[in-house]
């Protein structure tokens, strides 16, 4: 054997020892993190028992039900529909945790975008999980991408026209909030969609609210956008927070933007569609390095910078914009649309108990009110 | 059906880069060649 081919072969090890090492480390992204629901869960189930076409693929995802003893409104809460987004992820994941409904019903689905979570955006450096301190422990969340993970849909078309005829660039066929209302047949991301959308119909869901969160930089910020059948009930929860002193824009859905769930479950059901942002530093094209900490602080010397000179759509201080601050708006916000929905629909009453309010939650902080690891 | 046509492309050129690594005689281009078959290796086993 000559040199050069004992070099190759030595090449060939490192090269199947650096496979293995990544793709060890890369895979543990298709572990999910525990989720430990409250005693008072009714039931577990799955987005493929309201659409089979889903079972065994990477798009199901488990939905936990809390039914009160006696019947009222039906809510419907999304997080995860962008992983990227983990405040609204983590406000699902509080409320699984500890809610206990006392009339009508609650569904969640923590994880819209179950494929999402298995990886995250290419040349991003982004960390694929973040931990929060419980009482009695750390417990590790989840970071992916806005987009379902390649592997599990591909290619990418070169022009999308995603299920209600808007043309997009090809990567949105990978994202769910341009997938509405979804196809039976379609992409993955479009069945997650189809099985979201039968889940509203058969569970009669009166009031959908899709928890996202938007880039400081971005104009659509700490804001309610709601379908126009929902518009009463998002100024009414509009005033209801401003007398609670939590600042919120209001922003009607516009009838020619396609895909997105407060305009397509608002056209293509009877439920009152509502999709709340809030400001994440971690996925704004300002931020300095990416770090979990960056997720769990949202402290960023760029974007103080960019608040000084008048660029950002939310104030932006030293003290920057934590997970538990975002959180405890999503909170305020579901509580005052559920007030809002009561008002409106004195049949439709939804009480719930034991969920931490939202000023508790901005002053303990998240990991207060979350379940310690078992 | 494309996930076939896919993986026979880079099983395709997996060997090629294999082939290139065994009969190269100078280090630094066998090295390169291994930089671009780790990521050949990831994508033939759908990792990344």
């Amino acid at each position: 054997m000559k040199k050069h081919h004992v070099k190759a072969l030595l090449l060939l090890f490192l090269a199947a020892l650096i496979c293995y090492l990544s793709a060890r480390d890369f895979l543990t992204m298709h572990h999910a993190e525990a989720i430990y629901p409250s005693p008072q869960l009714t039931t577990k189930k799955r987005l493929s028992d309201y659409f089979p076409g889903l079972k065994n693929s990477p798009g199901d995802s488990p939905v936990y039900i809390f039914e009160g003893r006696t019947k009222g409104g039906n809510l419907l809460i999304l997080g995860g529909t962008h992983p990227n987004e983990p405040a609204g992820f983590m406000t699902t994941v509080l409320l699984v945790e500890n809610l206990e409904v006392i009339q009508g019903k609650i569904i969640i689905v923590p994880r819209a975008n179950n494929s999402g979570f298995m990886h995250n955006d290419p040349q991003e450096g982004n960390p694929q999980r973040y931990s929060l301190e419980t009482a009695g422990g750390s417990r590790w969340f989840r970071y992916g991408s806005r987009l379902t993970n390649p592997i599990h849909q591909w290619p990418d078309p070169v022009l999308y026209v995603n299920p209600a005829g808007q043309k997009l660039s090809g990567t949105e066929s990978r994202n769910l909030n341009r997938s509405y209302p979804g196809r039976k047949n379609g992409y993955l991301t479009e069945k997650i969609a189809y099985g979201i959308m039968q889940l509203i119909t058969v569970e009669k869901i009166d009031l959908a609210v899709d928890l996202h969160e938007a880039a400081p930089e971005y104009p659509v910020i700490n804001a309610i956008v709601f379908h126009e059948r929902s518009a009463e009930l998002a100024a009414i929860a509009s005033m209801t927070l401003q007398m609670e002193g939590v600042d919120i824009q209001l922003e009607a859905s516009p009838p020619n933007l396609r895909g997105l769930s407060h305009r397509e479950w608002g056209d293509f059901t009877e439920t009152l569609a509502i999709l709340l942002e809030t400001a994440n530093t971690s996925h704004g094209r300002l931020k300095g390095k990416p770090s979990a900490t960056l997720i769990t602080e949202g402290k960023d010397k760029n974007y103080q910078r960019a608040a000084q000179l008048g660029l950002l759509f939310v104030p932006f201080s030293e003290e920057g914009i934590p997970l538990k601050k975002r959180v405890s708006r999503h909170l305020a916000t579901l509580n005052a649309l559920v007030f809002g929905l009561s008002e409106l629909f004195p049949d439709l009453p939804i009480r719930f108990q034991k969920i931490p309010s939202s000023t508790d939650v901005e002053s303990a902080g998240i990991g207060a009110f979350l379940t310690p690891p078992k | 059906m494309i996930q076939t046509v896919y993986h026979i492309i880079v099983l395709y050129l997996t060997i090629h880069i294999i082939w290139f690594i065994i009969r190269e005689k100078k280090f630094w281009d066998q090295l390169s060649g291994m930089i671009v078959l780790v990521m050949f290796l990831l994508r033939l086993f759908l990792i990344k």
